[in-house]
């Protein structure tokens, strides 16, 4: 148990331009923060350096306080699960839950003790004796996160667990890290591109871009507010249309002006947008429906609004047919507003 | 062959049969040479059925060896000819996995010339450097040793070579996985590399094993006392004698003895040996 701080870490890999430039963060005790982000932007990176596997060119890094800028991955406590597993092939499960425990000079019965209670907790007791080319890639999974829980470490540090396997094992094993995460209360930090993988697991969701953090928050925060044009994007699926202000006919613009001054885009959830004419004040497009995509409970409409190109998301199966034209409604209170030029979203009036 | 033919099923043995006799026909024809006596030679017919002599020639070469051309009792060749392959094995395989652990993982000064000096030492195996390799090994004292024998042979760089190449399969998550869990470089190597290297040390060990134990230049050089003599150069001596007719079926007991313990090795490590060939385990 321990909390993890940043302090204006750089990382700068040799004869190569800065890749993370001047990050702070601060990790509470017993949290699962998230790392989300495009790819290449340094996601892997910093937990690499958090791990004492790269090192560390600027700022400090602390575990529990104590930095460790200077200290062996082996000495950090901490337990890594990689992309790939990294299970030792040549040794059985056993051998590889135990292997970080024996070079700690663990007593025989603490070891047979952890790697039963771990094995039990994964279920992967049947497969003790196995060696990792044996299993199944959902087993060698579940190995790999018991290597990590025997060690017992002040904080799990987990690169892109669940990517090498199938949708639906994700979904499974996306609740089971939840579960025991919560069960063990051990500080996390849990890299992914999977935004649905992010907003589910997160207690916090850090949304990085090219090196640096777009937004810090609880995944609702960031989908409810994002502070910034990259973060709006990024999360939600289907992803936020953006409208130019100056898109709209002039009474709307004024309009929304008055909401969000300086505003110059409108950010629009794809569903929040309706076809139904509701009561208010709701902004009316009509749109010309190119492309309907049906995803079981909900269908992606995808439509033109003059020459913008707009998702709509929309409940069940309207009985739109490709090429029509329809009204969708834009209901103001539920926009967006941001600063094109800075990026930054613009919510002070209001 | 997908195909099922039969005409082809009778071609392909042929062909197989036709190889097996091309390789084991002088296997044969030495063999039954080794059981006649010193005269069925002389008549320029050679047998095709096995003699009654084979015990008395085996036992003569291995206790007594030639003394007419030299040549010391085989026991004691066949002795020198395996410690040195076992030397050239055990010498080169560590050696070279040390250096090929050193060059792949870890990042010293220099690091790329070193490299590259062990590479361009492939292109001058011991008979190229033969000369300024003997009168190294002379004037530090190490004509007639074992010492003498065996080091220059061990400096090479095909084994280090092979052994970069297969560090270089292994995932770096691996070393990475290793040192979260408290493994240092040493355990590393001991615990990780070294296992995983198991079916590759086999199959080197195998062509090594062989390597030494057919030289011929150099230990005809760096030798002159019968006490350090080597099967193979041996056989030699025995062929070459001065004022009379070689003894061919001595010679021919001490070839087929020669070809044993390769042949041991072989079909000892042959399950590992072909593994290490075509599959790695990761
Ligand atoms: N060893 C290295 N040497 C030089 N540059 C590197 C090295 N490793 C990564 N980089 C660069 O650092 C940046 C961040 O890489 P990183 O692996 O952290 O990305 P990531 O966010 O984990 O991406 P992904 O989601 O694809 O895994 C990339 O631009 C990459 O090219
Ligand atoms: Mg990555």
């Amino acid at each position: 148990m321990a909390t993890i701080d940043l302090v204006d870490v750089r990382k700068t890999y040799p004869g190569g331009a800065e890749v993370i430039h001047g990050l702070d963060l601060a990790i509470a005790d017993g949290e699962l923060l998230v790392l989300v982000g495009p790819s290449g932007c340094g996601k892997s990176t910093l937990l690499r350096m958090i791990a004492g596997l790269e090192t560390v060119t600027g700022g400090t890094i602390a575990i529990g306080e104590r930095p460790v800028n200077k200290v062996e991955p082996a000495d950090r406590d901490i337990a890594m699960v990689f992309q790939n597993y990294a299970l030792y092939p040549h040794m059985s499960v056993r051998g590889n839950l135990e292997y970080g425990l024996k070079n700690r000079n663990t007593p025989r019965d603490v070891i047979d003790a952890r790697v039963a209670e771990a094995a039990e907790m994964l279920e992967i007791t049947p497969f003790l004796d196995r060696k990792p080319r044996q299993l199944s890639g959902g087993q060698r999974q579940r190995v790999a996160m018991g290597r990590a829980l025997v060690r017992q470490p002040k904080a799990f540090l987990f690169d892109e667990p669940l990517s090498n396997l199938d949708a639906k094992l994700r979904g499974q094993m996306r609740i089971e890290i939840k579960r025991l995460q919560r069960a063990l209360k051990t500080t996390s930090v849990y890299v992914t591109h999977d935004q649905m993988e992010a907003m589910t697991l997160a207690d916090r969701l850090v949304v990085m871009n090219s090196g640096r953090i777009e937004q810090v928050g609880t995944p609702i925060e960031l989908y409810e507010r994002p502070a910034t044009v990259f973060v709006a994007g990024f999360i939600g699926s289907p992803p936020m249309n953006f409208i130019e202000l100056g898109a709209f006919p002039s009474d709307v613009q004024s309009s929304l002006s008055r909401q969000a001054t300086g505003a110059d885009l409108v950010g629009v959830r794809p569903e929040t947008i309706v076809f139904e004419s509701p009561d208010s004040d709701a902004i009316r497009l009509e749109c010309q429906i190119e492309l309907i995509e049906p995803v079981g409970a909900e269908s992606h409409v995808h439509v033109r609004w003059n020459e913008q190109r707009l998702v709509v998301e929309c409940r069940g199966h309207p009985g739109f047919s490709e090429g029509q034209t329809q009204a969708f409604y834009l209901n103001p209170s539920a926009l967006h507003f941001f600063d094109q030029a800075s990026g930054q979203a613009s919510r002070a009036a209001s | 062959m997908v195909e099922n033919r039969p005409w082809l099923n009778v071609l392909t043995h042929c062909v197989l049969v036709l190889g097996v006799i091309i390789v084991a026909l002088p296997v044969y024809l030495a063999f039954i040479a080794s059981t006649h006596g010193p005269t069925e030679f002389l008549q320029g017919i050679v047998p095709l059925l096995p003699g009654p002599h084979l015990l008395e020639n085996y036992g003569e070469v291995l206790t007594q060896g030639m003394t007419t051309s030299g040549a010391p009792p085989l026991l004691n060749m066949l002795a020198n000819s395996t410690l040195m392959a076992l030397i050239i094995v055990v010498g080169k395989i560590s050696i070279s996995i040390i250096s090929a652990y050193a060059i792949v993982y870890f990042r010293f000064p220099l690091r790329t010339l070193a490299f590259w000096v062990i590479f361009i030492t492939l292109m001058l195996p011991v008979e190229v450097r033969i000369i300024p390799t003997f009168k190294v090994v002379a004037d530090l004292g190490m004509l007639n040793s074992y010492a003498g024998l065996t080091i220059p042979l061990i400096a090479s760089a095909t084994a280090t070579f092979l052994f970069r190449q297969f560090f270089l399969t292994v995932p770096d998550e691996l070393m990475e996985a290793a040192r979260v869990d408290g493994a240092g470089p040493l355990k590393f190597f001991r615990d990780i590399l070294l296992p995983l290297s198991r079916t590759n040390i086999a199959a080197l060990s195998v062509i090594l094993f062989i390597y030494g134990w057919i030289q011929y230049l150099w230990p005809l050089l760096v030798t002159t006392d019968p006490k350090y003599y080597t099967i193979v150069m041996g056989i030699k001596r025995m062929a070459t004698v001065a004022d009379s007719d070689p003894k061919w079926n001595l010679v021919m007991a001490a070839v087929v003895l020669a070809m044993i313990p390769p042949v041991f090795v072989v079909i000892a490590m042959q399950r590992l040996f072909v593994k290490g060939l075509v599959e790695t385990e990761k």
